[in-house]
């Protein structure tokens, strides 16, 4: 974000700004410097491709499956072969044919109720708001076909084992993935709505086939959800007909003015001064931002398990007990604070339209996903109250006018630490360097004192040398005495001719 | 959802049972109590203790129980909607030595009631009864109000195990019949409309007539 504003500043040519492939109009980075116009056409002709390329793997896929059966069923089973190059789409008149007809009424309570829980105060999110900011690249949609393939295949590899159910499956799912792709216009509700309606049918059909085994069922589920899911994605996540991507700029904003709130606050029971513990929280963030990468509902739900179990250990390490609902929700409202996940109401939403229901419901995947829901709308509605703070203080870390980590402290602030080090391991990293620098600051002022006391005692040595040098001399002054004759002369008394003795010269010092 | 992949006949039934009370009177020691047999055990083996599963069989029918702690905190009270929704079940555990949990039961109870109708099987639990001596919420009052609001009452007692097996499994009895009933009227009043909305139709009209708009970004 930083860097998109700093970019706002440098020069930019006239000429870079117009449309790429030479209109006139402007053109715009989000659309790979194509103007509106031409974005769309280059956009749907990509799309377009795509559609063919599908198709033509999808048929490609068929004659494979049709051979691989030949090769295995052989003799036997001639009188049930559909003729190899069946139109696409076409619903055969086998165990599933009435597949599509059969419409339950129970339908999708369970959805309902999250989404009316997040559902949108106004839906009124303009298109031209929507669009800033999004770049589906053609270059990227044909990077995903890549994978897309790939998952193709898999699912074809997997039905092979469930022989001629496993070929009728592979028709049902294709025929609706071609029926969604017609149905662009619809709201996000109703091809949820689509979506669970026919996994609903697909998992009734699968339930009689598999005689009630909810274990093989669950199985096949799994690959559909991801076959079709991968399939889809694009067109329905984040859809431009919801207000989703408003609510994730919303909730980022949020969780970026909520910096300030600490562990304590939020009452979790995990010690980050544990290096452990404080691994466990690192893996749990990353898992969490990594939900957004994921194309598969059932992908991303194993994100947020992920980071869940993360949490788990670390709660497990800090209290040496299981972590029950009072330790865990806390914990992932804390996690999800310091991650600030990336389109995390766009991902809840993708989650409860478009994942498989049962998994949803009762599963232990699903227990963690309605943890995160919980945690979103508590960050959403969070006020002085859920915080124990009085407003008035809430009021001021909201604005910026003070934090709660210094706010009690201020002036004395490099030895003001040691409360708030359980805080945030980079503050107590901090603390831990200041009071190393300081010590640092203060060993060099003694080390200067004692330099410079050196260089005092330097100084004055010559002086007080001279002063010893001068005392002595008082002390004990020269004297030349006269001296008459040394023994030595003496003895040579008539040896005249010798030169007088050496007379003493004093040379004052 | 009542019973997802529930149904006749051999099926297993999946239920969801969120247990809801004020903090400390129990919930965690009684799901452990249940799961683990245990209580206040430093040597849990399990890594939380917040959502656990337990497999029955109940006259013959599989039965998957999954069980959902909840954050009694009151700063979280507004999030029971989250929790309790899609549950076939609810445990509402008050401390039978605290007045204050008991009340807080009735405050959940009105709230189920209204946001889920009869759909959902109450129980209402009076946790704690080893401590009978300081009991401040008299039997009969517990007992009286449950019926008044068609919930079940029960008298447990994690640390000594007492009634939490009974709890449990005649939850699990009233839920498979509930799921029944559900089933039977769903059999009878099937309906075949609307179907043809969603039939599955080939897609040979000119997709390009609907602009993509480029809206999706890919992650
Ligand atoms: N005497 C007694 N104490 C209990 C019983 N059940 C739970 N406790 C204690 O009550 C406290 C709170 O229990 P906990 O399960 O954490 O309650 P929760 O907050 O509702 O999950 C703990 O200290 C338990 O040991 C019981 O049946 N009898
Ligand atoms: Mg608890
Ligand atoms: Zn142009």
């Amino acid at each position: 974000m930083s860097q998109r504003t700093e970019r706002r500043g440098i020069h930019v040519d006239q000429s870079d700004l117009l449309c790429k492939k030479g209109c006139g109009y402007y053109g715009n980075a989000a659309w790979q410097g194509l103007c509106s116009k031409c974005w769309r056409e280059e956009y749907q002709r990509v799309r377009q491709k795509q559609i063919q390329d599908d198709w033509a793997l999808a048929e490609k896929l068929q004659r494979e499956e049709e051979a691989a059966y030949a090769s295995s069923q052989g003799v036997q089973s001639h009188s049930q072969s559909t003729p190899p190059q069946q139109p696409p789409g076409h619903t055969s008149l086998g165990p599933f044919s009435k597949f599509e007809e059969k419409k339950t009424n129970e339908k999708t309570r369970k959805v309902t109720t999250v989404k009316k829980f997040f559902s949108p105060s106004s839906r009124s999110a303009s298109k031209k708001e929507t669009q800033e900011g999004k770049s589906p690249s053609p270059s990227i949609s044909r990077h995903a076909s890549f994978d897309t393939d790939q998952v193709s295949r898999d699912f074809v590899d997997f039905l092979k084992n469930l022989q001629k159910t496993g070929r009728e499956i592979h028709k049902q799912c294709r025929a609706f993935i071609m029926n969604m792709s017609s149905k662009k216009d619809l709201s996000a509700e109703e091809l949820s709505e689509c979506v669970q309606d026919f996994y609903q049918s697909m998992a009734d059909r699968l339930m009689s086939h598999f005689k009630g085994s909810s274990d093989s069922v669950e199985q096949v589920m799994d690959q559909v959800e991801k076959y079709i899911m991968t399939r889809l994605y694009k067109s329905v996540f984040c859809p431009e007909t919801t207000d989703d991507e408003k609510k994730d700029l919303a909730t980022q904003d949020r969780i970026r003015a909520l910096h300030w709130v600490t562990i304590q606050m939020l009452c979790v029971s995990m010690d980050e001064e544990i290096p452990e513990v404080s691994e466990n929280v690192d893996k749990a963030i990353t898992d969490i931002i990594e939900m957004d990468s994921k194309r598969v509902p059932r992908d991303k739900l194993a994100c947020i398990t992920r980071c869940s179990k993360h949490i788990f250990s670390a709660i497990r390490i800090t209290k040496n007990e299981p972590a029950s609902a009072d330790d865990f929700l806390p914990a992932l409202i804390y996690i999800v604070l310091k991650a600030n996940p990336p389109r995390l109401q766009s991902n809840i939403q993708y989650i409860t339209r478009f994942c498989n229901p049962s998994r949803l419901m009762t599963g232990e995947d699903g227990y963690y996903f309605t943890n995160l829901c919980c945690a979103a709308a508590f960050i959403e509605k969070l006020d002085a109250q859920s915080l124990n703070l009085s407003p008035e203080e809430f009021e001021r870390y909201m604005s910026g006018q003070a934090s709660p980590r210094f706010s009690s402290s201020e002036g004395d602030w490099p030895h003001s630490g040691h409360g708030v080090t359980a805080t945030n391991p980079v503050l107590a990293q901090l603390n831990h360097n200041l009071e190393l620098l300081s010590g640092l600051s203060s060993r060099q002022e003694t080390l200067m004192e004692s330099a410079r006391s050196l260089q005092a005692d330097l100084l004055s040595w010559p002086d007080t040398v001279q002063r010893e040098v001068n005392d002595i001399l008082e002390k004990y002054p020269l004297e030349v005495r006269s001296c008459t004759v040394s023994a030595i002369d003496a003895n040579n008394m008539d040896n005249d001719n010798l030169p007088p003795p050496l007379t003493p010269q004093v040379f004052a010092g | 959802m009542a019973a997802a992949g529930a149904g006749g006949g051999g099926r297993t039934y999946s239920f969801k049972v969120v247990l809801l009370g004020e903090g400390c009177v129990g919930k965690t020691s009684l799901v452990l109590r249940y799961c683990e047999n245990k209580f206040n055990d430093k040597h849990i083996t399990t890594l939380q203790a917040s959502f656990l599963t337990k497999k029955l069989n109940i006259t013959g029918k599989r039965v998957n129980l999954a069980i959902w702690d909840t954050a009694g905190q009151e700063r979280f009270h507004a999030l029971g909607p989250i929790y309790y929704r899609d549950s076939n079940g609810a445990i509402l555990v008050y401390d039978i030595t605290d007045e204050d949990s008991f009340q807080k039961v009735k405050n959940w109870v009105k709230e189920l009631r209204k946001m889920l109708g009869n759909e959902i099987c109450l129980c209402i639990v009076g946790n704690k009864i080893d401590l009978d001596k300081d009991r401040h919420v008299s039997v009969e009052e517990a007992e009286s109000y449950a019926e008044s609001v068609g919930a079940k009452h029960y008298h447990t007692s994690a640390k000594l195990n007492k009634g939490i097996e009974e709890l449990f499994l005649d939850l699990c009895k009233r839920m498979m019949e509930t799921a029944q009933a559900e089933e039977r009227v769903k059999g009878n009043g099937a309906s075949q409309s609307a179907s043809s909305r969603r039939g599955v139709q080939i897609v040979d009209d000119e997709p390009q007539a609907t602009p993509a708009g480029g809206c999706c970004s890919s992650g």
